[in-house]
């Protein structure tokens, strides 16, 4: 089409500059490892593939990583809120500091985390004695990864739900009020289905981050096979033992999931704005 | 009665954004709340939702209490300036939730939903989300959904804000017509003037949280009442006038054995005739300016006309383009006028009035006198009166001189030596009122009236005017002596209590009644000293010795409050 150009004047320089910086920068920083990563995973016999994914060690890990990372999501999705929902609504003191510490989980390095959790959490940890005393031992069992999660989850949701729960604003409750509706109802009616796609994207975030997260869960698991072995450990393990071909497959598998959960996310965050037009995004 | 408010006040943080409104409306009528932005009318109308709790007061609704009635049990229609409709729901789904929550049966909920959408002129609307629609729309489905129950009443707070010239203008017609074919008594809150007059059966106006005047929009715009109201319904130039029997003018007074009274009068712009020549048959003189602008503005010309200070005085102080020696006058003309009789830039004009409405407010004008102008300057400065008059919009003069008569307008002295025989020199000669301070006296928190059986209606429409402007706490006063006959006991109890109703009825005011037995001034003294801020409205019926002996005390005794003295008529 003759004289149709679809970029517009813009402060920085050419069009071709910035587009061909985009690309090169896509392209060495992520199309091209995971590229690597695929065609090497690839290159691996079917059969043998196979028999890497399906291995009782791998799939015992994608059980705890995929089960865990779920569970923790779930959890941060109910607390999550309410922490939201505290922080949108009320005015109390030391309120901007505790929404200031609700990132400190994203900016820690995620080692200290974990050390911190182990210390904790161990049996002769100030929390952890106290629990081994009710029976129940959280560091070196699946509950020790899915704190681990928990604590690592927790802004992703938060910082979803916020906007969109000051979007909703009061007005909102004042008119299912008005209308005759009673507490819960308009929580149930009104509220929760307004914020559900910000919820959603907190979730699906939350989620694909626990599934990835290492540093944090490697200090409190155990790491026993079999038991308490996330897969990015599992990895790590093989990479160790110099079984290239195993690391790249479970690496391959990773990375599809990665995929799927981005493409959920997307799926969620579209079904959010074209229903509302809010909350959907980060 | 559809709705009724009595004495409903809303404080945050102690400061009150509604004060002691009260208010009833008749069925099927459509009352405007207007007001700037700040006023409370916002908080009253949530309030009368119940989604405000109010703290003092009582709001019912079809003669049934719902004071303390959750919002969600008054069964009222509420419409948000931002639609506040619930995104995730269809059209359908939104106008039907009211019903929904009332367990309506299905079909019943699907006939009420098209009739409904039918009035607000949404047919087939039903399944499209709230995204889909337009700005107007949106508020039309706000509409239905806050009809869907029936409510007896429906509340609109600024339904149109969000909305665009042409579309808001639409809807407001919709809205009027509705409004009238279901004949639902409803409240529109807006600060849009011309929304008002469009709209309302009647207009209420608000200004720092308290319900000035309450009329029809022609009524308020031809009579009104206060000088805020004077002001924000339409233009208007408020100016000092001086009435001496049926005669009105506009030149201040000099010397003159009698005080001519000072009102304030409204001049609407259209009311002003502006001529060259000096045929002023029919008209009453206001002075000569020069023409300063014109503006061409459609079917009329606005003309501003310049002032001098010599001339005719401005009411308000800070009105806008006035400097040291000149102020602006507002003046309109059709253009027939603008024909017969042009005008340019720079010409002398004589300006007069065809429609004059002077203001019944007691206070017109504050009149500081003092010996020396430093003294008169720390008294102009005193926070009572700078604050009083920054509230009321009210100038101040200052006077060193003495003259023949006492001064227009309200005389203002500083309380100490001597301001007792220069108070009744001043009432002798034609003050109406008079205010004696103590020099940095502070805006008082408790007003005592002791009405006088004479005076007591000017000192209680004085005492009316303070605390529109004044949030303070008012205690009307009786005084039995012991010497006082029981006869006389009874017939002092019935001023008192009528005083009370005259203060309810005339100036909507709920004033406490405080009867104490004993020597006067001894019991002054000790209901002036409950707040150490008190301040005293004094009705004097005479200025015989007998009356006055006690001003000794109060404006020259060793504990100085504010005192605002107010004779009776033909006390002096």
């Amino acid at each position: 089409m003759a004289g149709q150009r679809f970029v517009a004047a813009s402060p920085l320089p050419g069009f071709g500059l910035t587009f061909g910086f985009t690309t090169f920068f896509l392209s060495a920083a992520i199309l091209l490892p995971l590229g690597a990563l695929m065609i090497r995973a690839l290159g691996i016999p079917p059969t043998e593939l196979i028999d890497i994914l399906l291995d009782e060690r791998a799939v015992a890990s994608y059980r705890l990583s995929f089960g865990a990372a779920a569970l923790a999501a779930a959890i941060n999705a109910v607390f999550g809120f309410i922490v939201a929902w505290s922080l949108v609504r009320y005015d109390f003191p030391g309120r901007r500091l505790l929404d200031t510490m609700i990132d400190l989980p994203f900016a820690l390095p995620t080692a200290v985390s974990g050390i911190a959790l182990a210390t904790v959490f161990s049996p002769t940890g100030w929390l952890g004695q106290q629990l081994a005393l009710a029976g129940v031992q959280v560091a070196y069992t699946w509950l020790g990864v899915v704190v681990a999660l928990v604590l690592i989850g927790l802004p992703f949701v938060v910082r979803s739900v916020q906007p969109a729960l000051i979007e909703v604003g009061k007005e909102l409750e004042d008119a299912a009020e008005s209308l005759g509706a009673g507490g819960f109802h308009v929580f149930r009616r009104v509220i929760l289905p307004t914020i559900l796609p910000a919820l959603a994207t907190g979730f699906t975030l939350a989620f694909a981050r626990g599934i990835g997260e290492y540093g944090s869960v490697v200090f409190i698991s155990g790491n026993l096979p079999l038991k308490t072995e996330i897969t990015p450990l599992l990895i790590v393990i093989k990479l160790e033992q110099y079984d290239y071909a195993g690391a790249a497959a479970l690496g391959f598998f990773m990375l599809v999931m990665s995929f799927v959960m981005l493409f959920a996310i997307n799926l969620v965050q579209g079904w959010g704005q074209r229903r509302m037009g809010i909350g959907a995004t980060r | 009665m559809s709705i009724a408010l009595d004495q409903v006040t809303k404080r945050y943080q102690s400061h009150p954004v509604v004060n002691d409104v009260s208010l009833e409306i008749q069925q099927g009528e459509f009352l405007v709340l207007l007001g700037p932005s700040g006023s409370g009318k916002s908080t009253l109308l949530r309030a009368i939702a119940g989604l405000v709790e109010v703290d003092h007061g009582r709001i019912s609704l079809h003669g049934r209490d719902v004071t303390g009635v959750s919002a969600r049990n008054r069964g009222v229609g509420f419409v948000f300036q931002h639609y506040a409709l619930f995104r995730h729901m269809s059209v359908a789904d939104n106008v039907e939730f009211a019903l929904r929550v009332r367990r309506m049966r299905r079909s019943e909920r699907m006939a009420r939903r098209a009739e409904l959408l039918k009035l607000v002129s949404l047919e087939g609307m039903d399944d499209r989300l709230p995204t889909q629609l337009s700005g107007g729309q949106q508020q039309r489905v706000a509409v239905a959904r806050a009809l869907a129950h029936r409510p007896e009443v429906l509340l609109l707070d600024e339904p149109f804000g969000a909305l665009d010239a042409k579309i808001r203008e639409e809807l407001r017609r919709t809205i009027r017509k509705i409004q009238q074919e279901l004949g639902v008594t409803t409240i529109l809150v807006t600060h849009d003037q011309d929304e008002a007059f469009a709209m309302a059966d009647r207009i209420g106006v608000m200004h720092q949280g308290r319900l000035l005047e309450v009329g029809s929009p022609d009524d308020l715009y031809a009579r009104p009442r206060t000088r805020f109201v004077a002001t924000f319904l339409g233009a208007a130039n408020l100016l000092l006038g001086y009435r001496k029997g049926n005669q009105l003018r506009f030149e201040r007074p000099r010397a003159e054995a009698v005080t001519p009274r000072e009102i304030v009068a409204v001049i609407r712009p259209e009311e002003v005739e502006l001529t060259t020549g000096d045929n002023l048959e029919g008209l009453t003189l206001v002075g000569s300016g020069t023409v300063q602008e014109l503006q061409f503005s459609g079917p009329t010309e606005r003309l501003r006309v310049r002032m001098p200070m010599e001339g005719p005085l401005p009411a308000t102080p800070d009105r806008e383009g006035t400097d040291g020696t000149t102020w602006l006058l507002d003046a309109s003309r059709t253009f027939p006028e603008q024909r017969a009789n042009p005008l340019s830039i720079g010409q002398r004009v004589t300006v007069s009035a065809r429609r004059i409405h002077s203001l019944p407010t007691p206070i017109s004008s504050f009149t500081v006198i003092a010996r020396e102008m430093p003294a008169a300057q720390a008294l102009r400065e005193t926070p009572l009166l700078a604050t009083l008059a920054t509230r009321m919009q009210t100038r101040i003069t200052m006077l060193t001189t003495r003259s023949g008569s006492a001064p227009p307008g309200m005389p203002v002295l500083a309380a100490g030596p001597g301001a007792r025989a220069t108070a009744l020199w001043n009432l002798a000669h034609g003050a109406s009122q008079l205010l004696v301070l103590p020099v940095g006296a502070q805006i008082p928190t408790r007003i005592v009236v002791l009405p006088g059986a004479e005076a007591g209606v000017g000192a209680l429409g004085v005492a009316a005017s303070l605390l529109r402007h004044i949030p303070a706490e008012s205690v009307l006063l009786a005084i039995h002596e012991a010497s006082t006959p029981d006869r006389e006991r009874a017939s002092r109890l019935r001023l008192l209590l009528d005083a009370r109703s005259t203060a309810l009825a005339e100036h909507g005011l709920d004033m406490r009644t405080e009867l104490r037995f004993g020597d006067p001034d001894t019991e002054i003294e000790r209901e002036l000293s409950v707040d150490p801020n008190s301040m005293l409205v004094l009705g004097l019926d005479s200025l015989a010795d007998r009356e006055t002996a006690r001003l000794n005390t109060l404006l020259e005794g060793p504990r100085l409050r504010p005192v605002l003295i107010v004779p009776a008529l033909g006390a002096a």
